[in-house]
């Protein structure tokens, strides 16, 4: 079963999915939710990423040095760069055995990653979060390349150009790990959008809609219309991150290049136009259709190569590519509109159907017996 | 003799100059930021290629047939997609994640573009530079004269283009207020057309001008794209003239910066080039949102300059 193709693009789609959905979940709650344009989304994946290879990976290697294992010399750029798939090798046989080490490790990746988007968040915000969309926007996009350069070139954050092997998480387990590591990931989307579902439905998130739908209203009411804009941003730049940091423990390998622009400001944005923004539901759907396509035509291109001439990962562009446009004229608002949001414990039937009895009767032979007397 | 290193940033700052004013002009009419842009520059790119490798001409006259493909590239795209958009409903939003799509469908057409080309002549279009056919002129490139006189004409015709003529009083009219120009009696869908078009061409002259000096990919729009983003926004966004200056700023502090700093910290810092650009980006945001545009307001209004400034504009 688990040797058979079939189930391993089964657990690939999951994971994937699992991940886009994190992240097409955060833009929605930016852009759907609170109207903040956020064309960056690659930056956040990344600095997930980079925490693992720049900090969770030396960790494991300090705590492999304690424990006595001889390693290799890491301290330095060249053996950081050089020695770095022997140490993380030696790694592994460290945390084999010790299942508490290894889970502590994970859930502080996911702690402390979640932290440091948070923070980062609040770093890419400041030039633009004051002036219109389009500066947000183009700040984000631009910064987006320039933080995949800063970790392509500077050597200690990802291993520059050669990348940076992670050691297996979950070695103690004995079956097969992607599949559970697949499984955490669906389990955290879950966690992701049950916490955006209690977001949006408390005052907070109705607040965060009227930022979107009239920000100079909302201002002369009194609310700090930045501010929000910028926590909203923080928030969801550190659930991306959380997102990068599972895709490091799945890939056992970091590299800048990973965190490109097409793949993680892109794609999730057609995931989120393709669904319709503003409902989580319809980012389910497009997130699941287009991690569906997109797996498979990677997954089957050894036999798609045979029937074009230019390597696969264009036609792929070209195809998604054609496919979001037609979307997009067909439908701007996505497969799914906005619904008016249902928010637990106001009773809508009592809000609509009002009891306005008119008596028609009794009107009448007012106005007959009026005219009797006149 | 102009050192070669001032050569190369004046080649590449007017290049990075005609790319700004472009996409000025469509951050104008059509009120979207184009992430496509870059990606027009590999069309002029290829044309240069074609026409020099296979054909065996010189690059230089591939630079009208370069703006034609570019223009009609930036029409076609404005017709078939990005008005369409608009007449479905579509907002500025949706606009842009459509031109993210334009510029990735672009770059895989001229990836295959590429391929094709290796597959059915056996030139190798990765990574390529034309330098060995360009002429020589006083000793220099004549690369550096064309590109340079490239940049000025723009700079001339575009003031000619927005001041005597009459489409480009339309458009001026346009970018104010589209609806207030359509009850004036403008086309507003013939001006939208008319600045696909132009911004197509001026964008695709500039990159067919590329591979005479620098190392030319299918993939040349990303690294091009925020270095005309941090031009536009250092002149003003909403300036041309502003523009075809903070352009030409961003291009030569691009070269001439990093060169420096190479001759500080070691060669190691070269890699970081593309940086500069997000570096300006930050520093005019933070400094002065406007740009050149709000600097010269800001001077306006100090009583010390107010003089100055006023025997400029007499």
């Amino acid at each position: 079963m688990i040797d058979s193709v079939g189930s391993r693009i089964i657990i690939d789609i999951c994971m994937f999915f699992g991940l886009y959905v994190i992240i097409a979940m955060a833009l929605n709650f930016q852009y759907g939710n609170a109207g903040v344009p956020n064309m960056g989304s690659a930056i956040s994946v990344a600095f997930g990423g980079f925490f693992v290879t720049g900090v969770v990976v030396r960790i494991c290697y300090m705590l492999a040095e304690e424990a006595g294992f001889a390693l290799k010399p890491w301290r330095d750029n060249w053996g950081w760069v050089y020695n770095n798939y022997a140490n993380t090798v030696m790694a592994d046989t460290f945390m084999v055995d010790k299942p508490t080490l290894c889970i502590s490790i994970f859930l502080f990746s996911l702690v402390f990653g979640f932290l440091f988007g948070w923070a980062m968040g609040y770093v890419i915000s400041l030039p633009a979060i004051r002036l219109r969309a389009t500066y947000l926007m183009i700040t984000l996009v631009t910064m987006a390349d320039a933080f995949q350069l800063l970790g392509r070139n500077y050597v200690p954050i990802s291993g520059g150009t050669l990348g940076c092997w992670i050691p297996e998480i979950l070695g103690f387990w004995q079956g097969d790990r992607s599949l559970l590591l697949s499984l955490v990931t669906m389990a955290f989307g879950l966690v992701c959008y049950l916490i955006l579902r209690t977001m949006l439905n408390s005052p907070y998130g109705r607040l965060m809609r009227s930022v979107r739908e009239n920000e100079i209203t909302v201002g002369s009411v009194g609310k700090n219309v930045i501010a929000i804009r910028r926590d909203v941003l923080m928030f969801a730049s550190g659930m991306t991150a959380v997102a990068g940091v599972l895709l490091a423990w799945y890939f056992s390998y970091g590299m800048a290049d990973t965190y490109s622009r097409a793949t993680f400001t892109y794609w999730p944005w057609l995931m989120l136009m393709l669904g319709g923004p503003g409902n989580n539901a319809g980012t389910f759907i497009g997130a699941a259709l287009v991690i569906f396509m997109r797996r498979l035509i990677i997954v089957y291109k050894w036999q798609l190569d045979k029937f074009i001439f230019f390597p696969m990962a264009f036609f792929e562009n070209i195809l998604l590519g054609t496919l979001l446009l037609v979307v997009m004229i067909l439908r701007p608002d996505g497969l799914i509109p906005e619904k008016l949001l249902r928010i637990p414990g106001i009773n809508y039937r009592r809000l609509v159907r009002e009891t306005t009895t008119v008596d028609w009767k009794g009107t009448l032979r007012r106005a007959i017996s009026t005219k009797e007397a006149s | 003799m102009i050192p070669a290193i001032y050569m190369y940033a004046i080649v590449w700052a007017s290049m990075i100059s005609i790319l700004s004013v472009g996409w000025t002009m469509t951050h104008l009419t059509a009120k979207i930021p184009n992430f496509a842009h870059g990606a027009y520059a590999a069309i002029g790119v290829y044309v240069s290629f074609t026409l020099c490798r296979i054909h065996g001409y010189s690059p230089y006259l591939g630079l009208p047939l370069a703006a034609l493909l570019g223009g009609l590239t930036g029409l076609f795209l404005y017709i078939v997609i990005v008005n369409t958009i608009v007449k479905m409903g579509g907002g500025a939003i949706v606009l842009t994640v459509a031109t993210i799509a334009i510029g990735i469908f672009l770059r895989a057409g001229m990836n295959v573009y590429a391929t094709w080309i290796r597959m059915a002549t056996g030139n190798y279009a990765y990574n390529f530079m034309l330098k060995e056919s360009d002429f020589t002129f006083l000793g220099y490139n004549g690369v550096f004269f064309v590109s340079l006189g490239a940049c000025i004409s723009t700079a001339v015709l575009l003031h000619i283009l927005l001041t005597r003529t009459k489409i480009g009083v339309a458009m001026r009219a346009t970018a104010e207020d589209p609806e207030l120009a359509s009850v004036v009696g403008i086309n507003t869908q013939r001006v939208q057309q008319f600045s696909w078009f132009i911004t197509g061409a001026m964008a695709a002259v500039a990159g067919a001008l590329m591979p005479l000096w620098f190392m030319s990919t299918p993939a040349i729009g990303l690294v091009l794209l925020s270095a005309c983003m941090a031009g536009s926004l250092l002149g003003g966004v909403e300036s041309c003239y502003g523009a075809i200056l903070g352009g030409f700023v961003v291009g030569f502090a691009q070269i001439v910066i990093t060169r420096w700093l190479m001759g500080w910290f070691g060669a190691g810092v070269g890699e970081y080039r593309p940086m500069v650009p997000m570096i300006i980006l930050i520093i005019v945001l933070l400094v002065e949102p406007r740009g050149i545009v709000g600097l010269i307001d800001r001077l306006r209004a100090s009583p010390r300059f107010k003089g100055i400034i006023s025997r400029f504009e007499r």
